[in-house]
């Protein structure tokens, strides 16, 4: 029987209002807004096309679309005319260089193919800081940005080299005829032979005044060194002697301070009787404290009482302590204790940029005796020479319209000294030039503008260190219409001779064959400078209770603000998107910088981050107020480890003339910060609405499962065998027990006939700075996909850091207080308030029981006999079953085109014809809807494989490594061939240290990692 | 005068690879070949000896510095004899320091003219070399007359365009639809029942209808027929056999690594080393272009000099491109470069890795067994259809070197042991797995 029954969609409908009748005829409420996605409404009601009309329009242009795609393009090959004589093209050609970008150094080797620079590798002569940070690995795309500066520009016009070279001629003449001063602003210069142009335009111009300057400045730290030794420089850092390391609040491994200690510090993290033992007291939790073996939380105005105190313990005598904690006195007391036991081979480190406070560092490594030992101040590191009080007076004399001409070269102050009054002291200048690498906000407001090469571009020098000479060669013919600060200013001069002829002729003075240097990259020409190690630990003792007097005067407040540093740095490479998109070691965020606030705190100031449905996090807003200025709309993220009544806020961010993809990303911090100072008083205040995270890390601890396996030295040290703390999981079988490495259900593939690829990775010597993922995304083609789609999980990188908090909560615990599984569990996932962190770089396993490969319907993903787990992009239909299969998520999905598709235009690098030129020719760049992850570097491999069989010999163990494994500074990755004998791999294989990820799973896979061994009791 | 090269089977074959892809004019041109065999025999015999050894001579020993009728590195050399005696002439040439060390005075202000440029001594010539080199100093490259057969060879189009077809059919239809009617007419007039399509066609329809079972047979069989010939179809795309694009340069494989015996690698030196065998760039074109700048091609039919004498047109287009001033033999100063814009034929897409390194080298193949006959092409044509399905069939059937490469040293024994005496192929040592050349 038919329902009679009606429904009715409202009062009106009943009634049948007028407007009911007319909702009934309209098929839609709301007019559609058809003009909004169509374009303009006016053509399409005008229209004569009907809807068959457009479905036959769109039919035939299919089938025509259809039926030309058969068609083959004509591809064009175009040689060379002339081709370089030590050119093969499809074989790399290398060479040895020095990277800089204002503010860091590195050796590095430079891999060029058909004569363009694809990828930055380490330095393979040893020279100082022969390592590459994710910095240096990601610069060689800074070469390739499309927001370069093309030419010379005089505001919004353009202009010729010639007319900014005459007119900087004529503003110094006048400028030394009306008696102002010629101020040559730049970033640390530690070339010598840039000095020597300097040096020679000074004595052309009376008038004439160098002023260095840098973004994140140390600059409180050098006049310290510079009481002690008369040198303004740091004194290097031997941390591979040192038995016990105490830094109060400097991030050491993160290599801000110019120098990298990493690969020293990894260097004796090694488990064993030989194992450093590194004490970390710090505000923010960072990546050095992640790493430490004992963490302790200190506000930055307790760091100056702290290293008093701990002066005073080591030396018996009683300096002024400031105000301290009584936690952080008894963790200073036991710090003392174990550092008077290792006299000599210690080191105590200070943080921040306070004079006072690394004069007291100075004077505890004095009376330590590691001056000389792990304290090299002979051994003088240049790298970072601002100076901030000589850039005030310069922005002075500027405002009282006292300098007649600028030229900032390399710097940009209006962005990182937003309050000192540079960019109002600009227009007061008669002529102010800029020499920098783009249109930035300090560019903008000079009245010539002028674009310098790139250091992948240029010629040039170093001494990054007292007795190393380093050089900087191009790799590639300038990109745009640049040229050297050192040409400008030596044409200023009337000296017509290139700086590549004037560098030679420096280094042929030195008694230096010109060419080797270009080989090598460098020559070590001297000992040190020879600074006396005695002499300046004598002036710190005898200086030090002034220090400590100076230490105390320090501000304090509710709350106190730190400054630290991310992948991005102070901001010069801001417009590289692989930084960006690189999540933060202890945050996993991306895209951002925020404000770290402690969970009571936020709990006590509703303070909130919430996870979404889509799994995204979204935070609160604050207003921060430093000294009457005021940041609004700043994103607070809450870290575990931050300390009470502290936030950390992260510099570099918040450009607005950088270019399309760093422009409005974060807030800029500098707007903050005054005089240098790294830390200071706030206070924040709740604002309205919400802040979207880009974080790629949701699950912040282990919850109680072995994933990074963890033990202290002590254990370690008691069983050799690994028994008690590195359990292999057990089954039990028809066949009785055996390990999941035994067990199989299937026929296992050949793997003892040819090479058999095995990767481990030492969770003892990976410190998280994610130099590695960097390098991976640039060797693989590994695109960039921008904030929105890394909130949606859909970032693409091959290889993961995870870092892992622990928790109060274990399994012991909950057994001993009888609580409940749920509860258990639930405590379990809130990190601990001041956690212990582990980093885990994670990347395909290459399982040898791949639970992927069983799921693929088109055997897309399939075994090699080599133990590598292939995955043939052409073959992949995007099933995702893989994906989905996968243990340890290490598969990618390209769910857009990202190297075509506009929404990604403003982040990618593939998108432009010069951001293209970075790609690896040798790697394919996937498409939409394929499936992709780490490969183990296939290309470098089979790269290396047909090395050894062009020459007809084996295969080194040394031959060659994955990205990744070449990228690690502190050496956490090791690669090669088990079934070589002699390799490396197979000795690491047999530690009892290895184990695999997941084991019980029994994928079986080809990488494994070495357990986590803490320097504890 | 008039004399031909030796026409031997190397040109036969030449023209009958090409006219391979052209079956239908084989006939013809197999004519034309025959009748020029014949009548170049009957020429060559007529030619005159010792001006044919002199020619020889000529260009194995001076052609690299003279020319017959302009300077190159030395004086050009036509009727040289006129102009010196023939004894000074034998003398010079066989030991020309030797000469000037007598203070011949000729000598000594020729190699003052020459700014000092030394001439090779020929003590190896005989007089009689060197007056058969002279004979053909004074006789030169003789201009023939094209031949009839020239004329014969050089109209050859293609005529099968599908208008053509179009049009042929229609007549043939107009023709049959003719033939009908008369055959009615006729039938007619006999009495018999005219044929008529359309009932005929009725008749069928009917029978078609009372037999089903045939024609779900013939459906199905058509049917078939329509897929396979539809897969093969799709199969195709992107098969790109035969391809054989016209080039910017008619640069001549033939001619080069086929005539001339100029080793592959010579110009595309980085196979060997690199995954690209590379183009020549220019300047490789160059280390023999310099001096061969095209004047004394001949026609390889006729033996006339094909340009008449003057350059040919193609090699000047290398001069363009590189910037090279033939007439004063120096690169132009600050002059313009235009890169060769070559089209490329083989094309493998980039989701494959190809490595020629890999191939050449480490795998000793040799050029021809994938890109076929090049020596023979003049215009360079993709003879394998690369397709994935050729690749793999190579792996599975050629052997490794693990005898000989010390690469395989520690795996030999293994692969011998796993594989018993079977052939170790690329496919054993893993060449089918998708991730050795998909990455």
């Amino acid at each position: 029987m038919a329902n009679e029954k009606k429904y009715w969609k409202g009062f009106d409908q009943l009634a049948n209002t007028p407007v009911a009748q007319k909702l009934a005829q309209n098929e839609f409420v709301e007019e559609i807004p058809v003009a909004d996605f169509l374009g303009n409404q006016q053509m399409m009601e005008s229209s004569q096309t009907s809807r068959r009309d457009f479905l036959k329009y769109v039919g035939f242009s299919t089938a025509a679309a259809t039926l030309a795609s058969c068609e083959s393009p004509i591809v064009e090959s175009i040689p060379y005319l002339i081709k370089p004589e030590n050119l093969v093209p499809g074989v790399p050609n290398y060479y040895a260089t020095s990277y800089t970008d204002g503010q860091d150094f590195a050796s590095v080797l430079v891999k060029t193919r058909e004569g363009r620079p694809i990828k930055i590798e380490p330095g393979d002569k040893g020279f100082f800081n022969s390592g590459t940070s994710a910095r240096a690995q990601a610069s060689v795309l800074s070469l390739y940005d499309s927001a370069r500066l093309t030419g010379p520009r005089k505001g919004e016009e353009s202009s010729s080299w010639s007319a900014v070279e005459s007119a900087l001629k004529q503003a110094a003449t006048k400028a030394q005829e009306e008696g102002k001063t010629f101020v040559l602003l730049t970033g640390s210069v530690f070339s010598p032979s840039t000095k020597e142009v300097i040096d020679r335009v000074r004595s052309a111009y009376g008038n004439f005044v160098h002023v260095q300057y840098d973004a994140a400045s140390i600059s409180q730290k050098l006049d310290a060194w510079e009481a002690l030794t008369g040198a303004r420089a740091l004194p290097s850092y031997d941390v591979h002697l040192a038995n016990v390391i105490v830094s109060i609040g400097e991030d050491f491994l993160s290599g801000n301070n110019g120098q990298q200690l990493a690969a020293a510090y990894a260097n004796r993290r090694k488990p064993g009787a030989e194992m450093s033992r590194h004490i970390q007291f710090e505000t923010s939790l960072s990546m050095t404290g992640s790493n430490a073996d004992k963490r302790v939380k200190l506000k930055p105005s307790e760091q100056g009482a702290a290293l008093a105190h701990l002066y005073n313990k080591v030396t018996g005598s009683s300096v002024k302590v400031g105000t301290l904690s009584s936690d952080v006195r008894k963790s200073l007391d036991s710090a003392a204790t174990e550092l008077l036991a290792a006299k000599g081979a210690s080191l105590v480190l200070a943080g921040g940029n306070n004079g006072a406070n690394e004069h007291l560092a100075a004077a505890i490594n004095a009376a330590l005796g590691n001056m000389g030992t792990t304290v090299r101040p002979d051994r003088a590191v240049y790298i970072l020479q601002g100076n901030d009080r000589s850039f005030a007076n310069t922005v002075a004399d500027m405002n009282a319209g006292r300098v007649g001409v600028l030229v900032a070269w390399g710097v940009n102050p209006v962005y990182s000294a937003p309050h000192s009054g540079f960019a109002q002291g600009v227009k007061k200048v008669d002529f102010s030039l800029a020499l920098t690498d783009r249109w930035d906000e300090t560019a903008s407001v000079c009245s010539v503008a002028a674009p310098v090469p790139h250091y992948l571009e240029s010629w040039n020098d170093f001494m990054p260190v007292a007795g190393t000479l380093t050089v900087s060669q191009p790799t590639i013919t300038p990109l745009f219409d640049s040229k050297p600060a050192q040409e400008v200013l030596l044409a200023l001069i009337g000296e017509s001779t290139s700086y590549k002829e004037f560098l030679k002729g420096n280094i042929s003075e030195r008694g230096l064959s010109v060419n080797s240097v270009l080989h090598d990259g460098g020559a070590i020409i001297g000992q040190g400078n020879g600074t006396s190690s005695a002499a300046a630990g004598a002036k710190a003792l005898a200086g030090v209770a002034a220090a400590a007097d100076e230490a105390a005067k320090v501000k304090t407040g509710a709350f106190e603000i730190e400054f630290y540093q991310k992948a991005v740095g102070a901001g010069f490479q801001a417009n590289n998107p692989w930084l960006h998109e690189l999540p933060d070691a202890i945050s996993r965020n991306t895209w951002d910088n925020y404000l770290t606030v402690s969970a009571a705190d936020a709990l006590a100031m509703g303070l909130i981050n919430e996870s979404q449905s889509n799994g995204a996090i979204n935070g609160s807003l604050v207003k921060l107020t430093v000294k009457g200025r005021t940041l609004e709309n700043v994103p607070v993220w809450i870290q575990p480890g931050q300390t009470a009544k502290t936030l950390g806020l992260a510099i570099g961010y918040g450009r607005t003339k950088a270019g399309k993809v760093a422009d409005n990303v974060g807030v800029n911090a500098f707007a903050l910060m005054s005089d240098g100072a790294t830390s200071d008083v706030a206070t924040i205040e709740l604002m309205e609405g919400e802040h979207e995270f880009a974080c790629t890390q949701l699950g912040n601890t282990m919850m109680g499962r072995k994933i990074v396996n963890e033990t202290t030295l002590a254990t370690f040290m008691a069983d050799a065998s690994g028994k008690s703390w590195n359990e292999k999981v057990e089954y039990h079988t028809m066949l009785g027990s055996v390990t999941a490495n035994e067990a199989s259900l299937w026929l296992d593939h050949d793997h003892e006939t040819m090479h058999m690829w095995n990767m481990s990775i030492d969770l003892n010597n990976c410190i998280g700075c994610g130099a590695c993922v960097v390098a991976c995304s640039i060797e693989n083609n590994v695109p960039v996909v921008g904030k929105e789609e890394v909130r949606r999980s859909r970032d693409m990188a091959w290889l993961r850091i995870d870092r892992y908090y622990s928790s109060d909560m274990t399994e012991e615990r909950a057994d001993a207080e009888n609580i409940g599984g749920i509860e258990m569990y639930a405590s379990m996932e809130v990190p601990a308030e001041s956690p212990q962190v582990v980093f885990q770089p994670v990347m395909c396993q290459h399982c040898n029981h791949a639970p992927c490969e069983t799921v693929c319907p088109v055997v897309a993903t399939t075994h090699s006999m080599e133990g590598l787990n292939h995955m043939t992009y052409n073959r992949c239909i995007g099933t995702r079953y893989c994906a989905n299969n996968c243990p340890y998520k290490v598969r990618r999905f390209n769910w857009f085109n990202y190297q075509a598709n506009e929404q990604f235009a403003d982040v990618n690098p593939a998108q432009d014809d010069l951001g293209r030129m970075v790609l690896n020719p040798d790697v394919v760049v996937r498409s939409r809807g394929v499936m992709e992850k780490c490969s183990l570097c296939i290309q470098r491999i089979q790269y290396a494989k047909l090395e050894a069989k062009k020459k007809g010999s084996k295969m080194e163990d040394n031959a060659f490594t994955t990205a990744c494994a070449q990228a690690c500074s502190t050496g956490a990755f090791t690669f090669g061939d088990v079934n070589n004998k002699d390799s490396q791999i197979a000795a690491v294989k047999k530690e009892a240290r290895a184990y695999h990820l997941l084991e019980e799973v029994g994928t079986q896979p080809s990488v494994f990692y070495q357990t986590k061994v803490r320097n504890q009791a | 005068m008039l004399f031909l090269p030796r026409f031997d089977e190397r040109c036969l074959l030449a023209i009958l690879m090409k006219q391979k892809k052209r079956p239908v004019h084989q006939i013809s041109a197999l004519f034309v070949a025959i009748t020029l065999i014949f009548s170049s025999l009957g020429f060559s015999a007529q030619a005159a000896p010792d001006v044919e050894l002199g020619k020889k001579l000529f260009k194995q020993n001076c052609a690299s510095c003279h020319k017959l009728d302009k300077k190159l590195i030395g004086p050009e050399l036509g009727g040289i004899s006129q102009r010196r005696s023939e004894e000074w002439l034998i003398q010079w040439i066989k030991d020309n320091a030797a000469l000037r060390a007598s203070g011949d005075a000729d000598a000594i202000a020729l190699f003052d003219e020459y700014s000092g440029s030394v001439m090779n001594a020929f003590p190896a010539l005989s007089d009689d070399d060197i007056r058969s080199i002279l004979a053909y100093t004074d006789a030169g490259d003789q201009k023939s007359a094209p031949l009839a057969a020239d004329a014969a060879v050089a109209p050859v189009e293609e005529e099968n365009s599908p208008v053509m077809l179009i049009i042929l059919g229609s007549f043939l239809l107009l023709f049959l639809s003719l033939l009908l009617r008369i055959r009615n007419t006729l039938k007619q007039v006999q009495g018999e029942k005219a044929t008529h399509l359309l009932q005929d066609a009725n008749k069928f329809y009917l029978w078609v209808n009372s037999n089903k079972r045939f024609m779900t047979f013939l459906t199905i069989v058509l049917s078939l027929w329509f897929l396979q010939v539809t897969y093969a179809y799709l199969m195709g795309i992107g098969v790109e056999q035969n391809y054989q694009p016209q080039q910017p340069i008619a640069f001549s494989h033939k001619v080069h690594a086929g005539q001339n015996k100029v080793d592959c690698n010579y110009c595309h030196s980085s196979a060997r080393h690199s995954k690209q065998s590379g183009i020549p760039s220019a300047n490789v074109c160059m280390n023999c272009h310099m001096y061969i700048d095209g004047s004394e091609i001949t026609d390889s039919l006729t033996g006339a000099l094909k340009y008449g004498g003057d350059r040919s047109p193609e090699i000047a287009k290398i001069y363009a491109a590189i910037g090279w001033d033939p007439d004063k033999r120096a690169y132009t100063d600050g002059g313009e470069q235009k890169p060769i814009k070559w089209v490329r034929v083989h094309n493998l897409p980039d989701l494959a890795y190809f490595n020629h390194a890999q191939h050449v080298t480490a795998g000793g193949v040799e050029c021809q067994t994938c890109h076929g006959p090049v020596e023979t092409m003049d215009e360079v044509y993709q003879y394998s259809d690369l397709t994935m399905g050729w690749c793999i069939n190579c792996h599975r059937e050629t052997e490794v070197k693990t005898e000989t490469n010390g690469y395989y040293a520690d795996m030999h024994d293994r692969l011998k042991e796993k594989f018993k005496g079977e052939k170790i192929t690329v496919e054993k040592i893993g060449g089918l797995e998708c991730g050795k050349c998909h990455y």
